[in-house]
C-alpha cells in the first residue's frame, strides 16, 4: 500500500533536501559582515516611512473566494468523470445498472443540474461586477 | 510486547504525519502572531491530508490539499493581512484563567484518550485500490441528494459572501494609510 | 416498505424542488431585472422579489398538501424513507415542513415592509439576495426536520447556519449588524466542529451514517462512555441551534444587531428545526438503555443530561432576561428561557413519556407569539420608535391596538391562562409528570417558578406601555396596514389556542403517530437508479 506512494515521497524529499542544502550552504558559508546601515530597511535610497505591513484590498479576498467556490466544484466534478463512461452505459455494463444498447442519462442529468446552478453563480458574480477590477 | 519491532516503516510515517498535524494544531493555538497561526494550520491541513493518503483515501488527500491548503488557508491569510491593526488585538481569552483553560484542555485530552483506545471501533479493511471513482459512484446513487444540495449551498454561499464583501467595498470608506503621502501603486489606491 | 430510490423519491421532494426553483429564480430576476421592471420605473425590488418569495412559498404548500393527497397510503404510505434511508417522508416531517413556510410567510410579509432588513437608500439594491437567502434557509431547515442520516441532518443544519451568519449580519452601516454575524459565525463554527467530531464518534462506532443503523449497532449500547461523549458533543450543535445554556451565548448580540424580521425567523425557525432534530435523534436513534461491561446500566442517561440542560437553560434566560433595556436582547433571553421549557418536553420524551406532542403543540404556539412580539418591535420602529422598553413608555394612548396586541403575545409567553402559552406549558409539564419521578417533579416546579419570575420582565413592558407617560410632545404612532393586518392574524390563535386546542393537539398527535419520529427505514440500502 504505502510502496505504491514512494515515487512521491522520493519527489518531496529531494525538494526538501535540496531547499535545505541550499539554505544551510548559504548560511553555514556565506560571510557575515553585519553594520547598521545594512540592516536598516532599504526603500528606493529615501528614508522608510510607516508600516511596511501594507494592506490589501478587500477585491483580493473577494477573489479568493470566487476561486474557493469553483476550486469545490471542480473537486466534485473530477470523481463524477471518472465514472461517467460507467453510468451512462456507453462503457461496459456495469452493477447491473444498464441494459445493452440504452444509454443512460443519469450522469449526465446529475451533473447537468449542478453545473447549471453554479452557472448561476458564474452569472450572478459577473453581472455584479464582482469580477473585474473596477 | 518488542518495542523494536513495532517501529515499522508504516509506524514512522504515521507518526511523522501526526505529529505534524498536531505540532501545527499546536503552533494555531499557541502563536502570539496571528499570522504565524495562519502558517501553523498549513501544517495542520498537510498533516491531516498526509493522514488520508497514509489510510489510502488518495482522492480524499488531493482534495484536502487542493481546497484546505490551497484555497482556505489562503482565504485565512488573505484575511488576516485584509484586516487592520489585527497585530495589535490581543488574542488571549482574559476572562478564564490560565490555569483553568489547561486544565480544561487536559481533561478534555484524557477523556478523549480513553475514548479512542478503550472502545470497540468498527474496523474496516485499508483501501488499496484507488477511490475516485468509487467516490464518483457514491454521488451519483447513494448520494445524489447530498450532492445536488451542494451546488444550492455553493450557490448560496457565494451570494452570501458577495453581499458581505461588496459592502465592504462600497459602503465603508477605509482611513488612509498611515504616513502615506500619495498612492504608490495599484493595489493601495483601491485602500 | 423499504426505502425508496431516487427516482422514485423526487415526487416527495417537490416542495423542496419549489423552493429550490424560487431561490435560482429570485437571482435570475435579480440579474436581469434592470431589463424586465426597473425601466418602467414604480415597481420597487423589494416587491418584486418579496412577492416572489411568498409567491413560491404558498406553492410550495400546495405542492406539499397536493403530493400527499394524490397518493394513496396503499401505494406509498406516510413514513417512508426516501432516498435510500437520507430523509424521511413521514407526518412528523410534513408538519414541520408547514411549520417553516408558515414562519418564512411571515417573515416575508415582515422584511417587505422594513427598513431594518432592506436599505432603501439606493433602490433596495440588495432585496434579492435577502429573499433568495431567506428561501435558503427555509430549504435547510426543511432537511434538518426531514433528515433521518448523520450526513444530511448536518448538511441541513450547515446550510441554515451559513444563510443564518449573512442575514444576521445584512444591515448596512452597521457596527452592531457586522459583530452580530461575526460572533455567529464563531460560535457556529465552534458548534459544528464539536458536532461534527460527536458526529464521527457514532460512526466510528455504530458504522453507518444512517440513525436507524445507529439504533441498530450493538457496539453503540455496549460503550457507554463513549456514546455520552458522542452525544454530549453532538448536543453542542443542537444547543447552538436552538440556543440552550452553554451554547447561548451568541443570542443576545445576535439577536440585538441583526435586522429585526431576521431575528425573529432566528428565534422561531432554527430552534423549532432543532428540536425536530432532536426528537428524532432522541427519539430513535440512542438506546434506551446502555449497558456497561456487560451489565444494564440502570437507568437511561438521557433524562438526565437533558434535564439537567434544562434547568440551567430555563433559570440563566429568565434571570438575565430581568435587567435587559433593550427589547430585542430581553427577547433574546426570552427565547432562550423558552428553549428551556421545550427541552423538558425531550426529558419527558427521552425517558419514555409523550414529550414530543408537547413540542410540536408549544412550538406552534411559540411561533404564533414569538413572531407576533417581533412584529410589534419592527412595525413600530417603522414609525420611528426605538427598540428599548423606556420608549415604549405610554404606548397605550399613542396606539392602544398595538400595545393590546403585544400585551396577548407577552402574557402568552409568559403562560397566563387564557392564552395559548399556558396550552403549551401546561402539556409540556403534564408530559413531564407522567412518570412523577423525583428529577421530573422538580423540573416541572422549577418550570412554574421560572414562569412566575418570566412574568416580571414580561409584565414590566406592559406597566411601561399603559401606566407610564409619553415623552412630551409623542403624538399617536401609526403602523402600516400590512402590519396591523398581520398581527391580528398572529394574535387570534395565540388567544385562540389558549381557549380549544383540542384541533392543533389533534395535528400534533397525527404528526407523532405510527412512531414517525422514530426513525423511518431500516439500516440503509443504497438507491439503485
Amino acid at each position: 500500500m504505502l510502496q505504491s506512494y514512494l515515487p512521491a515521497s522520493v519527489a518531496i524529499l529531494f525538494g526538501l533536501a535540496f531547499a535545505g542544502l541550499f539554505l544551510a550552504g548559504a548560511i553555514l558559508l556565506g560571510p557575515k559582515r553585519d553594520s547598521a546601515v545594512k540592516l536598516s530597511p532599504f526603500e528606493c535610497g529615501s528614508e522608510p516611512i510607516g508600516s511596511p505591513r501594507v494592506r490589501f484590498s478587500v477585491k483580493f479576498y473577494q477573489v479568493a473566494i470566487l476561486f474557493l467556490v469553483f476550486d469545490i466544484e471542480s473537486a466534485f466534478m473530477y470523481p463524477w468523470a471518472t465514472v461517467f463512461r460507467d453510468i451512462s452505459c456507453t462503457g461496459a455494463i456495469v452493477r447491473g445498472i444498464c441494459t445493452a444498447g440504452r444509454t443512460s442519462y443519469v450522469g449526465f442529468v446529475s451533473m447537468g443540474t449542478f453545473i447549471a446552478v453554479l452557472v448561476i453563480a458564474l452569472a450572478y458574480v459577473w453581472k455584479k461586477k464582482a469580477i473585474g477590477w473596477d | 510486547m518488542d518495542f523494536i519491532s513495532m517501529i515499522t516503516p508504516e509506524a514512522l510515517v504515521f507518526f511523522g504525519l501526526a505529529t505534524l498535524a498536531v505540532a501545527g494544531a499546536l503552533g494555531v493555538a499557541l502563536a502570539s502572531n496571528i499570522l504565524y497561526s495562519g502558517f501553523a494550520l498549513m501544517a495542520t491541513l498537510g498533516g491531516v491530508a498526509g493522514l488520508y493518503l497514509f489510510i489510502g483515501l488518495d482522492f480524499l488527500g488531493i482534495a484536502q490539499l487542493l481546497i484546505y491548503v490551497g484555497g482556505i488557508l489562503v482565504l485565512i491569510l488573505f484575511a488576516v493581512l485584509l484586516t487592520n491593526r489585527i497585530g495589535a488585538v490581543n488574542v488571549t481569552n482574559v476572562s478564564a484563567p490560565r490555569a483553568l483553560g489547561g486544565a480544561g484542555a487536559l481533561g478534555l485530552l484524557g477523556l478523549l484518550t480513553h475514548v479512542a483506545v478503550k472502545t470497540d471501533w468498527v474496523l474496516t479493511t485499508p483501501v488499496s485500490t484507488p477511490t475516485t471513482a468509487r467516490i464518483g459512484d457514491a454521488f451519483l446513487r447513494e448520494y445524489l441528494l447530498p450532492f445536488e444540495v451542494a451546488s444550492i449551498v455553493l450557490l448560496m454561499s457565494l451570494v452570501g459572501a458577495m453581499v458581505i464583501a461588496r459592502r465592504a467595498v462600497r459602503d465603508r470608506p477605509l482611513p488612509p494609510v498611515q504616513g502615506a503621502t500619495a498612492p504608490v501603486d495599484g493595489a493601495e489606491r483601491l485602500l | 416498505m423499504g426505502p425508496l430510490s431516487n427516482v422514485e423519491s423526487l415526487k416527495f421532494y417537490a416542495p423542496e424542488m419549489v423552493l429550490s426553483a424560487g431561490i435560482l429564480l429570485i437571482l435570475i430576476v435579480d440579474l436581469i431585472g434592470d431589463r424586465m421592471y426597473k425601466r418602467k420605473g414604480g415597481v420597487s425590488n423589494r416587491k418584486v422579489h418579496g412577492t416572489l418569495a411568498l409567491v413560491t412559498l404558498v406553492v410550495a404548500g400546495a405542492v406539499l398538501w397536493w403530493v400527499n393527497h394524490s397518493t394513496p397510503e396503499s401505494e406509498v404510505p406516510r413514513g417512508v424513507a426516501i432516498f435510500g434511508g437520507l430523509l424521511a417522508r413521514d407526518a412528523f416531517g410534513d408538519f414541520f415542513k408547514y411549520f417553516f413556510l408558515g414562519v418564512t410567510f411571515v417573515v416575508g410579509l415582515m422584511s417587505m415592509r422594513s427598513r431594518d432588513a432592506i436599505d432603501h437608500t439606493d433602490g433596495d439594491r440588495d432585496a434579492g439576495e435577502y429573499f433568495a437567502l431567506t428561501l435558503t434557509t427555509t430549504l435547510g431547515l426543511f432537511m434538518m426536520a426531514t433528515a433521518t442520516d448523520m450526513l444530511t441532518a448536518f448538511l441541513g443544519l450547515e446550510l441554515v447556519s451559513i444563510m443564518g451568519y449573512v442575514l444576521a449580519g445584512f444591515k448596512r452601516r452597521d457596527r452592531k449588524s457586522s459583530e452580530a454575524a461575526l460572533k455567529y459565525v464563531i460560535y457556529g463554527g465552534v458548534a459544528s466542529g464539536a458536532m461534527l467530531f460527536g458526529l464521527s464518534l457514532l460512526y466510528g462506532l455504530a458504522g453507518t451514517t444512517s440513525l436507524a443503523g445507529i439504533k441498530a449497532s450493538a457496539a453503540v449500547a455496549a460503550s457507554p462512555t463513549t456514546l455520552i461523549t458522542a452525544v454530549t458533543l453532538v448536543l453542542a450543535g443542537f444547543g447552538y441551534k436552538i440556543a440552550s445554556v452553554p451554547f447561548h451565548m451568541w443570542c443576545p448580540d445576535v439577536y440585538e444587531g441583526a435586522p429585526t424580521p431576521v431575528t425573529a425567523f432566528l428565534s422561531v425557525g432554527p430552534k423549532a428545526a432543532g428540536f425536530a432534530m432532536l426528537i428524532r435523534f432522541f427519539g430513535g436513534a440512542l438506546p434506551e438503555t446502555l449497558l456497561a461491561k456487560g451489565a444494564l446500566l440502570d437507568s437511561s442517561p438521557w433524562p438526565l443530561i437533558l434535564g439537567a440542560s434544562a434547568a440551567i437553560t430555563m433559570t440563566v434566560g429568565n434571570l438575565s432576561a430581568l435587567g435587559q433595556q433593550n427589547i430585542k436582547r430581553m427577547f433574546a433571553y426570552s427565547s432562550i428561557a423558552h428553549a428551556g421549557y421545550l427541552l423538558l418536553g425531550l426529558v419527558a420524551l427521552s425517558g419514555g413519556g409523550s414529550g414530543s406532542r408537547s413540542i410540536l403543540f408549544y412550538l406552534v404556539t411559540y411561533l404564533f407569539m414569538n413572531l407576533g412580539a417581533f412584529l410589534v418591535v419592527i412595525a413600530l420602529a417603522e414609525s420611528g420608535l426605538g427598540e428599548n422598553v423606556d420608549d415604549y413608555k405610554g404606548l397605550g394612548t399613542r396606539n392602544p391596538f398595538i400595545a393590546v396586541v403585544l400585551c396577548i403575545f407577552l402574557f402568552s409567553l409568559t403562560g397566563l391562562p387564557p392564552f395559548a402559552g399556558f396550552a403549551g406549558k401546561f402539556l409540556v409539564f403534564s408530559a413531564l409528570l407522567e412518570h412523577p419521578t423525583s428529577m421530573n417533579v422538580f423540573l416541572a416546579i422549577l418550570g412554574v417558578v421560572n414562569s412566575a419570575i418570566s412574568l416580571y420582565y414580561y409584565a414590566r413592558l406592559a406597566k411601561v406601555m399603559f401606566f407610564d407617560k409619553a415623552a412630551e410632545g409623542a403624538g399617536p404612532i401609526k403602523v402600516y396596514g400590512v402590519h396591523a393586518a398581520t398581527l391580528t392574524v398572529l394574535a387570534v390563535p395565540t388567544i385562540f389556542l389558549g381557549v380549544y386546542w383540542a384541533p392543533l393537539l389533534d395535528a400534533a398527535d397525527q404528526a407523532i403517530r405510527a412512531g414517525a419520529p422514530a426513525v423511518i427505514g431500516a439500516a440503509r440500502a443504497v438507491a439503485g437508479l
